[in-house]
């Protein structure tokens, strides 16, 4: 089945399910078959921020003065976190934009795809301010055999799916032998892939990410590299919010009500989730051995990162109501939570960042006991 | 519902509620070790079981609840409330 921008057919896009249905055509929001897509979109953008907001010139200062395993741990960081944002940048359009059904959903891949965005102009942002030569930092990415590791376990199911995709796109719904190769373009087979990836993805947003975030904090609750500490606290806001996102994706189609198949799958393919789960944990284990290979930094080490890894996986996995693959413990870093706390507190939006701050927000509703506190 | 509202908590005490910004700044304000996180709707970290008793919402949930369950940063006590905390 070819894609199609914009075909006029005049179907009713709540009663498709949210992949492989119709494609969308109207992008309308008026009638929604899951509201929560359009909330999330809307959290987005109240989340809206510029990498350039944030002054770094005293992270400069921070950095030169670092002793050269410091250096290590946090340029790493940095390198492997551009390398999972180019990926979020482009791959959630290139893989799901083409099977989605429903337009909010549609509409939430580019919002949070656009988000990822801003991320990578601020892995830029930082380390044009720190180093004199960006480059020996961007070059390192594909070159470093400890992140290229993970680069293959971040990106293989994206690049299986969206390969898997594209030879439905043009040869329709079956099995196809390709050059002596064969395809698996089944219905669902493609279906299965989809759930895979969006594991993985959700995966990568909810421990991936949170080895690099607790470096960066962990350097800020000693007052080094603070602005870098504000870009990364909005950077895990955002990221907090996609994992919300691909939480209701995955919890929705276990539950089999939008599309039964998707139940069938979730099922079956427990045991490949888990080991997914089992996969990324131990890597990051790996990659806190190798941050801090050179030496340790006070309040962190390997070993506590290592238990933070497991702690934070457990915690993801409950939310999908999978079970703990790791000993049940306390958070073994709770001044993280000071860092990935949004500004819900009430002050002016000028003084601050805040998450709940919508831009042109007014309340209209005027009663006349609005003004009982007043007298003459 | 007249009065000010009772807040009861498993395994800890029963207390009167002192208009705190949400729920959840209710339960610390009781030293009492209520999970959380994001504090903003969408992290999920803060999930209790409501027992008894209505909430009024401050700000939108965006986490995927079941019927019984509520964000302790998202909402505030309409009457006397029973919760449960999770386990660990």
């Amino acid at each position: 089945m070819s894609y199609s921008t914009f075909s006029p057919s005049n179907h009713d896009a709540t009663r498709e399910p949210m992949f492989f249905g119709r494609s969308v055509n109207v992008a309308r929001y008026d009638k929604q078959k899951y509201p929560i897509f359009e909330k999330l979109i809307e959290k987005q953008l109240s989340f809206f921020w510029r990498p350039e907001e944030v002054d770094l010139t005293n992270d400069r200062k921070d950095f030169m003065d670092m002793p050269e395993h410091e250096k290590h741990i946090f340029l790493s960081n940095l390198k492997y976190q551009t390398l999972l944002d180019s990926v979020q940048g482009r791959s959630p359009n290139v893989a799901f934009l083409p099977v989605v059904s429903l337009p909010e959903l549609e509409t939430w891949f580019e919002t949070w795809a656009f988000s990822e965005t801003i991320h990578s102009r601020s892995y830029t942002h930082i380390i044009r301010n720190i180093v004199t030569e960006p480059s020996e930092v961007f070059d390192h990415i594909v070159t470093n055999p400890e992140i290229i590791k993970r680069a293959e376990a971040v990106t293989r199911l994206y690049d299986e799916f969206i390969q898997l995709v594209n030879i439905y796109g043009v040869h329709g719904a079956g099995v196809h032998m390709i050059d002596g190769e064969r395809y698996d373009a089944t219905l669902y087979n493609l279906k299965k892939r989809l759930y895979l990836t969006l594991v993985s993805v959700n995966v990568l947003e909810a421990i991936r990410f949170y080895v690099s975030f607790a470096c960066s904090f962990a350097f800020a609750e000693r007052a080094l590299m603070e602005g870098n500490a504000k870009i990364i606290k909005l950077i895990a806001r955002d990221e907090a919010l996609h994992l919300t996102g691909t939480q209701h994706m995955l919890n929705l189609m276990a539950a089999g009500a939008d599309d039964p198949d998707f139940k069938q799958i979730a099922a079956e393919c427990e045991e490949q989730v888990y080991a997914i789960f089992r996969e990324a944990a131990e890597q990051e284990k790996d990659w806190a051995e190798y941050l801090f290979s050179e030496g340790s930094m006070i309040g962190l080490n390997a070993r506590i990162l290592g238990d933070y890894v497991e702690y934070i996986t457990n915690v993801r996995m409950k939310a999908l109501g999978l079970t703990e693959i790791f000993p049940q413990r306390q958070n073994p870093l709770p001044w993280m939570n000071g860092w990935l706390v949004s500004d819900n507190v009430q002050v002016a939006p000028q003084e601050a960042e805040i998450s709940s701050y919508l831009v042109g927000q007014i309340d209209n509703e005027v009663d006349t006991d609005d003004f009982d506190g007043f007298d003459l | 519902m007249s009065g000010i509202p009772r807040i009861k908590v498993n395994n800890y005490h029963t207390f009167y509620y002192q208009y705190e910004f949400s729920l959840l700044d209710a339960l610390e304000a009781q030293n009492i070790p209520a999970p959380y996180s994001c504090r903003g709707g969408y992290c999920g970290c803060c999930k209790v079981k409501l027992i008894e008793g209505q909430v009024d919402y401050i700000q939108e949930s965006l986490v995927d609840l079941k019927e019984d369950e509520i964000l302790t940063c998202c909402c505030r006590p309409q009457s006397h409330i029973e919760i449960e905390l999770p386990d660990d």
